[in-house]
């Protein structure tokens, strides 16, 4: 079972001529914990953006769960992406003008097929929330009065509910003390786990590695001559 | 709809910044149906400066000189027509009722009209409204004057009050006819027409001040007010008379009949077209004034889009955000263009409401002040299309935010902007 599967897969920005991104082959199978490191300007954000069917590549195949998304329509592919995909920033992962728990939902919002697979959705929030040691005195609370620590929490319960197959985490914990990195990481594993999902952690930091079973360095997957911004 | 809900509570989340261009959307909305209504009110009050009367009969002139002098007291009448024919026209059989005019004469500005008592039992304005007295009576005395509204208030005049009449329209101490003062009778009610500023005298008194005069200037031989009472004062000539008919089928045979009359020429109008040509020509600021008011709503747009424009950059972060959940670029320029919506209909809303709170508020005011009596009615369908192209066009205006924040969201995909 494949969760990942890149295939001679070349992007560039359309008026340029030279490629950012030629990933020859990527394969990663499901339920794995994959550290990608890369430092900025190594094509990760282009790779995430590939990966989520935001961006459509110039030539090769992006598969994901065993779907071609190439050759999906834009709009197809947004819903493929609210349907199988959890997704962390570095911070700043909540709307400002939402509630914690309205946040949190927010994923499902999208896409009916990912509601219906939580059921009870106020259930599965608490649920999560309580399970990354958010309090239940906070959730009609404006975001805006959360530590850093819980903003990204909350973003990993809105990554993990409905149980989607990939979660994809780009730089998720830098913004973090120490004593919280260790935390998030914690729980974001062991959520991981218990979903059975396959975890995609995007970081320059290569301290962080040795917490996965996978390891890939960017620049050695990429071939293409990378701008450093 | 979810994008609905994000729409109202992005918004609640700015509602400083966004409550202050709602409100000037409001008001300029306000101002708009403000216009609008004062234009048609102000119409509806000139267009029913006179009601009823069929038919204006004069000396052969110009039809809106005619109206000028005879309803609005503006100008003069270049001849006057005899009494006699005045009697015979009175005397056909399919006239109900006249009111002979004569005019000339003013007291300290204000313009003094010769009549009879059949005035203030036809003469009607504004929808069938009668002539009503606020103190007194009418005029039965030769030597008895009845003042409108606006003369009482302005010169403070009270029953009992004398009145000196000036030859002409100027005042000078050569030209009154001081020897024969009258008296005020009656007090009439506001009306917000030009009755307010008339003085009414019988026919028999202007015959009377004249008596001793000749082409402008006194005579000679001077007659005391008593001495006039017991001359014989019918007037040879008058200025004007209205006409009301028993059945209005009659009126263009009839105009057709006065204008052909053979013993002199006379000229026969009917008010209220004559009216509404006049209003043809001075109506023309309620145009400019709308057109002023449709740039303050584009105004009040323009602020709305910059107010919405400048946070588009900070809030790249949000659209990515909701791309990761799933929205597509479309999601996020249709959430843009839905805030805009909100906040347009949001002011006009307001608008409607502040229109009526002052129309609430002025009521009273206009009709003491200007004898304007403003109806408060539902908004008509003019009204209704004003609020209509207000939205469309913020809806419009509104593509500018949804088609920037719909290319940002497709470039910047995850890619948080900060």
């Amino acid at each position: 079972m494949t969760a990942i599967h890149l295939h001679d897969v070349h992007f560039r920005w359309s008026p340029q001529a030279n490629d950012i991104l030629h990933i020859p082959e990527l394969h990663i199978p499901r339920g794995e914990l994959v550290f990608i490191q890369g430092h900025s300007g190594s094509g990760k954000t282009t790779l995430l953006n590939l990966i989520a069917g935001i961006h459509r590549p110039q030539q090769g195949k992006v598969q994901v769960l065993e779907t071609d998304l190439t050759t999906l329509s834009a709009t197809k592919r947004d819903q493929f992406r609210a349907q199988h995909l959890g997704i962390i920033f570095q911070q700043f992962n909540l709307l400002p003008y939402l509630s914690l728990l309205e946040n949190v939902q927010l994923s499902c919002q999208f896409s009916t097929k990912r509601k219906a697979k939580v059921g009870d959705l106020l259930k599965a929030s608490l649920r999560l929330l309580d399970e990354l040691q958010i309090a239940r005195s906070m959730l009609h609370k404006s975001v805006n009065t959360l530590s850093v620590g819980q903003q990204q929490r909350v973003a990993v319960a809105r990554a993990l509910i409905g149980q989607p197959e990939i979660i994809i985490a780009d730089e998720p914990t830098s913004s973090l003390d120490n004593d919280n990195r260790q935390r998030f990481l914690d729980l974001l594993f062991s959520e991981v786990k218990q979903q059975d999902s396959t975890l995609i952690f995007v970081s320059h930091d290569a301290a962080l590695s040795t917490h996965f079973s996978t390891v890939i360095k960017l620049n050695e997957l990429n071939l293409a001559e990378t701008i450093s911004s | 709809m979810i994008l609905l809900k994000l729409a109202a509570k992005s918004i609640w989340n700015r509602k400083v910044s966004l409550s202050l261009a709602m409100i000037s959307i409001a008001i300029s909305i306000l101002l708009l149906l403000g216009v609008d209504k004062i234009r048609k009110e102000t119409k509806d009050n000139f267009i029913n400066t006179i009601s009823q009367t069929d038919l204006i009969v004069g000396a052969r002139s110009g039809s809106v000189n005619l109206l000028l002098y005879s309803v609005f007291r503006i100008g003069n009448a270049t001849h006057n027509l005899s009494y006699q024919s005045y009697q015979e026209i009175a005397a056909m059989p399919r006239v109900k009722w006249t009111i002979p005019i004569s005019l000339g004469d003013s007291h300290r500005g204000f313009r003094v009209m010769g009549t009879n008592q059949d005035y203030f039992r036809y003469y009607r304005y504004s929808n069938q409204k009668p002539l009503a007295f606020k103190q007194g009576q009418q005029f039965t005395d030769l030597y008895d004057a009845v003042i409108g509204y606006e003369v009482a208030k302005q010169l403070n005049y009270q029953l009992g009050q004398e009145v000196i009449i000036a030859h002409g329209l100027v005042s000078t101490a050569f030209s009154l006819h001081d020897d024969k003062p009258f008296k005020v009778v009656g007090i009439l009610q506001q009306t917000g027409t030009p009755v307010d500023h008339t003085i009414h005298v019988s026919l028999q008194g202007i015959e009377a001040i004249h008596v001793d005069w000749q082409t402008g200037t006194r005579s000679a031989i001077s007659i005391s007010a008593e001495k006039a009472r017991t001359m014989d004062l019918q007037p040879k000539t008058i200025t004007a008379f209205m006409l009301g008919l028993e059945r209005k089928i009659d009126t263009f045979r009839l105009q057709r009949q006065i204008n052909q009359y053979r013993a002199e020429p006379l000229m026969a109008i009917l008010p209220g077209a004559t009216l509404a040509e006049l209003w043809q020509m001075i109506g023309q600021f309620e145009k400019v004034l709308m057109l002023i008011s449709g740039f303050v709503l584009v105004a009040g747009l323009i602020g709305l889009l910059t107010t919405l424009l400048t946070t588009i950059n900070e809030r790249r972060r949000e659209m990515a955000i909701l791309r990761t959940v799933g929205a597509h670029g479309y999601h996020i320029g249709l959430l843009f263009m839905l805030e805009a919506i909100f906040i347009v209909a949001g002011g006009c809303g307001l608008g409607v409401v502040l229109f009526y709170i002052v129309q609430i508020m002025l009521q009273s005011w206009l009709s003491a002040s200007y004898g304007l009596y403003l109806t408060i009615s539902l908004l008509d369908t003019q009204q209704w299309m004003i609020l209509g192209a207000a939205i469309l066009f913020g809806m419009l205006l509104s593509l500018l935010p949804a088609w920037l924040a719909y290319r940002y969201s497709l470039q910047d995909g995850l890619m948080v902007k900060n």
